[in-house]
């Protein structure tokens, strides 16, 4: 069995004692096989006792153990060491805590932002059988029914995408992947009732349409989720609703209709068809200093050279959708 | 500091959160907290690949409740209160469609109805699945109702004590982690729902680090006695290297066992039901191909061989994806392409906390699930009544605590029983301590899978006993080297091992007395079921020297007598 000796550089905070946070050094004798999980309780049981991580049932499915390895937010019982080192081999594996969220100490942070989300977005299914008939009998779902909402089911709450998210970085109060991801999956099941107020809900401020679709959720979902495809769909079905007045809407709406007839995007015009005549004069003076730089953009859009074989993409896309409803 | 409700449920695994639930649809008016170790998704539930079972008949229409019920009292090798199985199986198919109607993803047939598949030991085809993830769905789909219905959590609180003043309940003492803060819960009701405590066979179990019977040993310091200890299930399909769990629906699938000479040796134990006989036979006629030498070696030691490529690539991917993930992360191997390497691991424990239909010893302390022993299960649990147990008597634990909860007065926690709490754990930071957390883990480990393992002797079970008594004086010795109050895990860790061991005394003394084979527990020595002196349940407590002190009690039958068992 192949063996080497791999450095581990950790990162440790424990407010009691620490001013700052700083990281710690160790090395140890590893065995191909091993994971980032059994390495940690390695050095806990051996070398250092109070290095304080969450774990429990160390095959994957609890979710406990995330935590970022060379920069990146996995399970630690399912990342191979073999498979983390870098460099000649000799570079130390880098183990720090999840981002967007507080260390409460070393690599253990505190989730409960991330239940407070779910509690307030409807996280759950309001099954249309009454309170008294429960049990009573199976709703009758055919067999390809779930197969939209099969992956989002995976779903552990683990946080990595909570943790990867570059938007939660930047606004804490962002709604974040999870609690999309479970929006999604609720309003795709077909025994849901709250479709339109969970709708409602997630696409409020700091909501569904804050999304950059910087895709980091869905490329490091432990469990493979296409994160982003979900967020994409809670949209579509905005339009389908018709809830297409929040300036989230408008804005898809303002680059759908863009693109229609022009090519491309007519920028000057976006903040009004977005955020409405007072929101917009508010930008006035960003509008300035754009112009002072020489920034400003065109008022007049001419249609991009073959614009028709654009226009066309959209009679396809709408015939196309035309003739799905019809066949439903 | 003290926290005052109606009902706390201890442990938020399916058990725990149905008991909420119900609880709250029951009587809005009680209040309810849930008070555990771990984030609700994190519990151990979530690790329940296979299924539930129920009597559906969506799949062999003639499938009934009475089977049901027959299966499982056969299964318990006839150790199971029959008044409870009644109970388990006829709310089975309730239960299942009410986790549906909640939203739960359940696989479906063609027609549109709940899916099921064969499992170990049963004569219909009754396991109700989401594919490979049905704990996991299942787990989710209750704390989501919870949040829905606004139920309160204490999250990563550690049970420190059980209270109750001549009987009846006053509450619990627990400690919130991230303080290390000592804060007593008073309670009318108290509902444990803490999981089981096969992690006493530490790297030889496929348990979570944390399934460490919390719940049964703060009953059995509180006078409250534990059942059938000494029934712990080997599951025939733990991964070579962790332990890790392979369901038993690979099998149900049609995965084939194999040995050294590519031989499917099941047809030699079970010519029948091959490999879905019942767990406790697959896993002996494992053990004993490995000692009679016709198992794989390797560095991580021998192992046979579970075969699913003739299933056909598709197949796997579809009904057992997180099996072939599994596989690929902790062997290195796909199962489209090779066996999968093998061997017995500690997967459930039969006995716990002595409850009838859900109700302990004293009054208004109940417990649900693996932590409890009500007994559905005897001797040896059928695959998918787990998921089945936690979900029925959670819900009726649920249900009667939000009834009875109006009529009991509130009784407080005395306030010496936090500051007991406090005095022990400053006593772990003591200079004169001086042993290791690590070592006497390790060795209760060791002892338990060699000494009260699958196959048991009169001989190894003396010294199972001697054994774990001298780790449990060495325990005495234990040194906290971690003194500080945020989420301290050393001491939690120390905690754990504390009720370890003396749950492990419990289940090697019993072990040692029951002089006959049954279910789970094979005696060598005693190869024979003997239903004249044994056909009776073990209740073990602890006296004040810490010593066990073991009793019996009779086994309730009903409709089905005793039989030979064989399959």
């Amino acid at each position: 069995m192949e063996r080497k000796e791999v450095a581990f550089r950790i990162y440790r905070y424990n407010p009691q004692v620490d001013r700052q946070p700083f990281y710690d050094n160790f090395k140890i004798a590893v065995e191909r096989g091993i994971t980032i999980l059994r390495a940690l309780n390695y050095i806990k049981e051996h070398l250092e006792p109070r290095l304080t991580f969450r774990a429990f049932c160390q095959a994957g499915i609890c979710g406990s153990c995330a935590v970022r390895i060379n920069g990146v937010s996995k399970l630690a019982c399912t990342t191979q060491v073999w498979d983390e080192l870098t460099g000649s081999g000799d570079d130390p594996i880098l183990v720090e805590p999840l981002n967007n969220l507080p260390v409460i100490r070393d690599l253990v942070v505190d989730i409960d932002p991330v239940m407070e989300k779910l509690k307030q977005n409807y996280s759950w299914v309001r099954p249309a059988i009454a309170e008294g008939e429960m049990g009573q009998k199976e709703h009758c779902v055919s067999d390809g029914e779930f197969e939209a909402i099969n992956a989002a089911t995976d779903c552990i709450l683990c946080g990595s995408c909570y943790s990867e998210c570059s938007m939660t970085e930047v606004n804490p109060r962002y709604i974040s992947p999870p609690v999309l991801l479970k929006a999604f999956r609720m309003n795709n099941d077909t025994r849901d009732t709250l479709g339109c107020e969970r709708l409602g809900q997630v696409s409020g401020d700091n909501g569904l349409w804050d999304c950059a679709h910087c895709y980091k959720c869905a490329e490091h979902c432990v469990k493979h989720i296409p994160i982003v495809d979900g967020i994409h769909r809670l949209r579509e079905e905005m339009f389908e609703r018709h809830m297409t007045r929040s300036e989230g809407a408008r804005h898809a709406q303002a680059f759908f209709d863009d693109i229609r007839s022009t090519g491309r995007l007519r920028e000057a015009t976006l903040p009004l068809r977005t955020l409405g005549v007072v929101k917009t004069l508010r930008m006035v003076p960003l509008a300035a200093k754009m112009g002072m730089k020489g920034r400003t953009p065109p008022f007049v859009v001419k249609p991009v050279p073959g614009i028709d074989r654009v226009r066309g993409i959209y009679r396809r896309l709408e015939a196309n959708r035309a003739a799905k409803q019809g066949g439903e | 500091m003290e926290h005052k409700f109606d009902i706390i449920i201890v442990g938020a695994g399916g058990g725990g959160l149905f008991a909420a639930l119900e609880a709250v649809r029951t009587n809005p008016q009680v209040s309810i907290a849930v008070v555990s170790k771990l984030y609700p998704t994190r519990s151990h539930t979530s690790a329940a690949q296979g299924g539930v079972n129920a009597a559906l008949a969506n799949k062999d229409r003639d499938d009934t409740v009475e089977l049901h019920v027959f299966d499982t009292v056969k299964g318990s090798d006839y150790l199971a209160d029959q008044d409870a199985v009644d109970y388990l199986c006829s709310q089975a198919p309730e239960v299942v469609r009410e986790l549906e109607n909640l939203g739960a993803p359940f696989s479906r047939f063609p027609d549109g109805t709940i899916a099921q598949r064969p499992f170990g030991g049963t004569v219909k085809d009754r396991c109700c699945y989401c594919a490979d993830k049905t704990g996991h769905t299942l787990l989710h789909t209750l704390f989501e109702q919870c949040l829905r219905r606004g139920v309160k959590f204490f999250n990563e609180y550690f049970l420190l004590s059980l209270e109750h003043a001549d009987g009846e309940c006053q509450g619990i003492v627990a400690m919130n982690m991230r303080t290390s803060a000592i804060e007593a819960f008073s309670a009318k009701i108290v509902i444990l729902a803490t999981g089981g405590h096969a992690k006493m066979y530490w790297n030889r179990s496929s348990n979570a680090a944390g399934n460490t019977g919390d719940g049964q040993a703060a009953a059995l310091r509180a006078g409250i006695p534990l059942k059938d200890m000494e029934f712990i299930q080997f599951h025939p399909t733990g991964l070579r290297k962790s332990g890790l769990l392979v369901t038993e629906g690979a099998r149900g699938e049609g995965g084939y066992l194999l040995n050294r000479h590519g031989e499917r040796f099941m047809a030699r134990y079970a010519p029948q039901k091959m490999e879905l006989g019942p767990r406790d036979l697959v896993a002996r006629s494992m053990e004993t191909e490995i000692l009679e030498g016709n198992a794989l070696t390797s560095d991580a030691g021998s192992y046979l061989e579970l075969d699913l490529r003739h299933l056909g690539a598709e197949a796997i991917k579809k009904k057992l994806p997180q099996i072939r993930e599994l596989s690929m992360h902790f062997e290195g191997i796909d199962p489209i392409e090779e066996p999968i390497p093998v061997r017995p691991t500690a997967h459930y424990s039969m006995g716990g906390i002595d409850a009838n239909m859900a109700r302990t010893a004293v009054s208004g302390i109940y417990a649900v699930g693996e932590c409890a022993c009500v007994s559905v299960h005897g001797a040896n649990r059928l695959g998918g009544n787990s998921l089945l147990d936690i979900l029925v008597f959670g819900k009726r634990a649920g249900q009667e605590a939000a009834l009875e909860a109006p009529r009991r007065p509130l009784r407080r926690v005395a306030p010496s029983a936090l500051w007991k709490a406090a005095d022990e754990l400053k006593s772990y930071t003591s200079h004169e301590r001086y042993e290791r957390y690590g070592i006497i883990r390790e060795e209760m480990g060791k002892t338990m899978a060699d000494k009260v393992g699958i196959y048991r002797t009169e001989e190894r079970l003396r010294q199972g006993v001697e054994e774990i008594r001298a780790l449990r004086e060495r325990f005495r010795h234990i040194r906290l080297f971690d003194t500080g109050t945020v989420y301290n895990t050393n001491l939690v860790q120390i905690l754990e091992l504390k009720n370890m061991l003396d749950l492990a005394l419990c289940v090697a003394e019993t072990a040692l007395v029951r002089q006959e084979s049954r279910g789970s527990h094979y005696r060598e020595d005693f190869p024979r079921r003997d239903d004249e002196a044994w056909h009776r349940h073990s209740l073990c407590t602890l006296e004040k020297g810490g010593d066990v002190r073991l009793a019996h009690k009779p086994v309730t039958m009903g409709k089905y007598s005793l039989e030979t068992r064989s399959y």
